[in-house]
């Protein structure tokens, strides 16, 4: 019994460990050389000059106005892309899990948004809320919807708003994914029960459907949450954070704290404040979605 | 080295002809993104890395703090003395100084300019605006939004912000930092006064300019101008190529003269442009320095400015026959380009930008009320020079004259 379980440990070990050296190489160090340069003030001149400061870094962000601006802007955006995700995301899954003719199509085209490279995609958003070109403006006035053009990506809350949109068109392809993947997992006998049991289609959907893809649901949004608390690429190429700031994200801030300003200490508590958030944020919603711990131990 | 994509063709024969006149030596001509932002990125994280992939840096006017700064880059005082350097415009020259020392070689300039429909103007019996209040008052009479315009310029969050504000803060007596002092002077008067031009521009009453300025760069305002939308454009010197090219809807009927100024006051545009210097990682110094001076005589200064209406480092080019006869605008540039204004030489020029960047855009689109917005500014900006006034190596460069 013993020799066995020591060769399965063994097993277990050697079979991990190149997954487990990969991962420390490429997200654990990085990582940890980030936190460390938080403490650290770094000089060039000619080669790095670096110096321990301690949480000054930390106690910065506390007093930079700029920065909770960042975090409000983030939160913003986050909170409304990924609620607005799940919905259509949701929506769109049921409507794809239905049989009807050119589903197999139409569930490869509704995938293209996500596939796309963020910049790509956000370079033609910014074209099409263009105040004199963009086909957004174009497309409401022909609706009679706005008498004279909108400068979309001018003002501070329409910018967020339009790039909360962007975010959405993108991302919610995979929101639905993950989603339908989760309904086809529902057995159809349930659903068929309740049909003979007299349950109609929207009592089905909110009692039966709805409850038990709940963790699919979560799963996609924590998904959602993390990857919009890090969004850094829309931002960059749809606004530059402007106008006045209003759609700076702490991923662009942080960017800028790096690149342009070439503070690596202050950037890197940026970055690991960012880091601990959306780590944060994952675990509450992965908690969420097995509040009584029951899916865990069916593992 | 590094050049935009856009560029290429022009650096192209100057980069042969050196190879023919230095046998064994390849002159490779990396393509960067065109924008300034992206290419500044990709030099720092070469640099920052202490990489020796480019041998030269095409460096923007305003980079030469932080990359000076950051010493990735070789001086060049001893390879370029003065009697060598007279020959280039000086304004140029000395925007390549950081702390006393040279870094960079300008190899073409740039400055800001005021363009507008000359036929429009001459239809309604106009002369030419001097002042702020004649561009308004000109701009008011002949615009018919949102079909045409009065006026159009870069209000992005972003460099060419700073720019734009500068002209006009110039243009009102007033100044940003001082370089010698590190004085700040954006919670003085005429800084308000140059904000609230701007504003009034896009926010009225009656206002100029479209709600959508606040989102253009270069390219957007110049594409409505080009399309006969905007009676006025605040722009660099390639737009006139471009706008007398033969398929413009306003080929012939533009004109351009200095930015407009406050009654009394000097105007002027700011200054940009391209320039060169060597990194201190090159295992090819000599050479890079070699490139440097052929790239600022005057046959590449032709190669390089001829088909690209670039205006020329080297004030020979000037009064130069064959680039005169590709582009006789260059005449009427030299005279612009006088008293053009210097963005200050801070080492954490980036930071002092952003700031001004983010309040002149929050309160360009009402975020912030202006005189908060320049007080804010101002108090970031003494914030971030503080220190560096007590620092050994103070910068020693300078603003307007």
């Amino acid at each position: 019994m013993r020799e066995t379980a020591t060769g399965t440990t063994r097993e277990r070990v050697a079979f991990l460990l190149p997954a487990a050296l990969l991962l420390a190489a490429v997200v654990a160090v990085p990582i940890l050389r980030v936190v460390s340069l938080s403490f650290e003030r770094v000089e060039l001149d000619g080669r790095a000059v670096t110096s321990w400061t301690g949480l000054s870094a930390y106690g910065r962000l506390w007093v930079d106005s700029r920065w909770w601006a960042a975090l409000r802007n983030t939160a913003v955006f986050t909170g409304a892309s990924t609620l607005l995700d799940t919905v259509l995301g949701v929506a769109i899954a049921l409507v794809l899990h239905r049989r009807f003719r050119g589903r197999g199509a139409l569930r490869a085209a509704v995938l293209i948004p996500w596939a796309l490279p963020t910049s790509v995609m956000a370079l033609a958003w910014a074209w099409i809320f263009n105040d004199s070109f963009g086909v957004a403006n174009d497309l409401l006035a022909r609706l009679g919807l706005i008498g004279r053009p909108v400068a979309w990506l001018g003002e501070p809350r329409t910018a967020m708003a339009a790039m909360i949109v962007a975010e959405v068109w993108k991302t919610t392809p995979f929101v639905a994914l993950i989603v339908l993947a989760g309904l086809q997992g529902i057995p159809e006998e349930i659903l068929e029960a309740a049909r003979v049991d007299g349950l109609g289609a929207s009592a089905r959907l909110r009692k039966i459907v709805l409850p038990l893809l709940v963790p699919s649901i979560l799963v996609a949004a924590a998904f959602r949450a993390v990857q919009a608390y890090g969004a850094f690429d829309i931002v960059y190429v749809m606004t530059g954070g402007g106008p006045g700031g209003a759609t700076e994200t702490v991923s662009l801030y942080a960017f800028q704290n790096y690149f342009r300003y070439l503070d690596f200490g202050y950037g890197s508590a940026i970055a690991t404040q960012t880091t601990i958030f959306a780590a944060l944020l994952a675990w509450i919603v992965i908690r969420l979605a097995r509040p009584d711990g029951k899916e865990g131990e069916a593992r | 080295m590094l050049v935009a994509a856009s560029e290429r063709d022009a650096w192209a024969p100057i980069g042969r002809s050196f190879e023919v006149a230095h046998p064994g030596v390849r002159v490779d001509l990396v393509e960067g993104p065109n924008a300034t932002d992206l290419r500044e990125n990709l030099y720092t994280s070469a640099l920052l890395a202490g990489d020796d992939a480019f041998d030269l840096v095409s460096m923007d006017v305003t980079w030469t703090p932080k990359f000076a700064g950051a010493g990735w880059l070789a001086p060049l005082d001893e390879a370029f003395p003065a009697a060598e350097t007279d020959g280039l415009l000086p304004e140029d020259l000395a925007a390549g100084r950081y702390a006393g020392r040279l870094y960079r070689i300008p190899v073409r300039t740039d400055v800001g300019l005021l363009y507008y429909r000359r036929d429009l103007l001459e239809q309604a019996h106009l002369a030419p605006p001097e002042t702020f209040d004649d561009l308004l008052l000109i701009a008011r009479r002949l615009q018919s939004p949102p079909d045409l315009w009065g006026y159009v310029w870069q209000g992005a969050q972003y460099e060419g912000l700073v720019c734009n504000y500068l002209e006009v803060l110039h243009g009102h007596g007033g100044f940003w930092i001082e370089t010698p002092t590190l004085e700040v002077g954006l919670d003085r008067p005429p800084a308000l006064a140059a904000l609230d031009f701007l504003r009034t521009c896009r926010m009225g009453p009656d206002p100029i300019s479209p709600p959508g300025v606040t989102t253009y760069k270069e390219e957007e305002s110049r594409r409505l101008f080009q399309d006969g939308r905007a009676v006025f454009l605040r722009s660099w010197p390639y737009v006139w190529r471009l706008a007398q090219a033969a398929d413009s809807r306003i080929a012939g009927k533009v004109g351009v003269q200095p930015m407009v100024r406050a009654p009394g006051r000097e105007g002027g545009g700011t200054l940009g442009g391209w320039g060169l210097g060597v990194s201190r990682f090159s295992r090819h110094p000599a050479l890079a320095v070699a490139f440097i001076r052929h790239a600022v005589s005057l046959p590449s200064q032709r190669a390089l400015c001829r088909d690209t209406g670039y205006a020329p480092a080297l004030i020979e080019g000037y009064r130069d026959p064959v680039l005169l006869a590709g582009s006789p605008f260059l005449e009427t540039l030299r005279e612009l380009h006088r008293g053009a204004v210097l963005r200050p030489s801070v080492p954490r020029y980036a930071l002092a930008s952003d700031i001004l960047q983010r309040h002149v855009s929050a309160a360009l689109s009402g975020l912030e009320q202006p005189s908060e917005a320049l007080s804010a500014a101002a108090r970031e900006t003494r914030l971030l020079l503080g220190p560096a006034r007590t620092a050994p190596d103070a910068p020693k460069g300078r603003m307007a004259p």
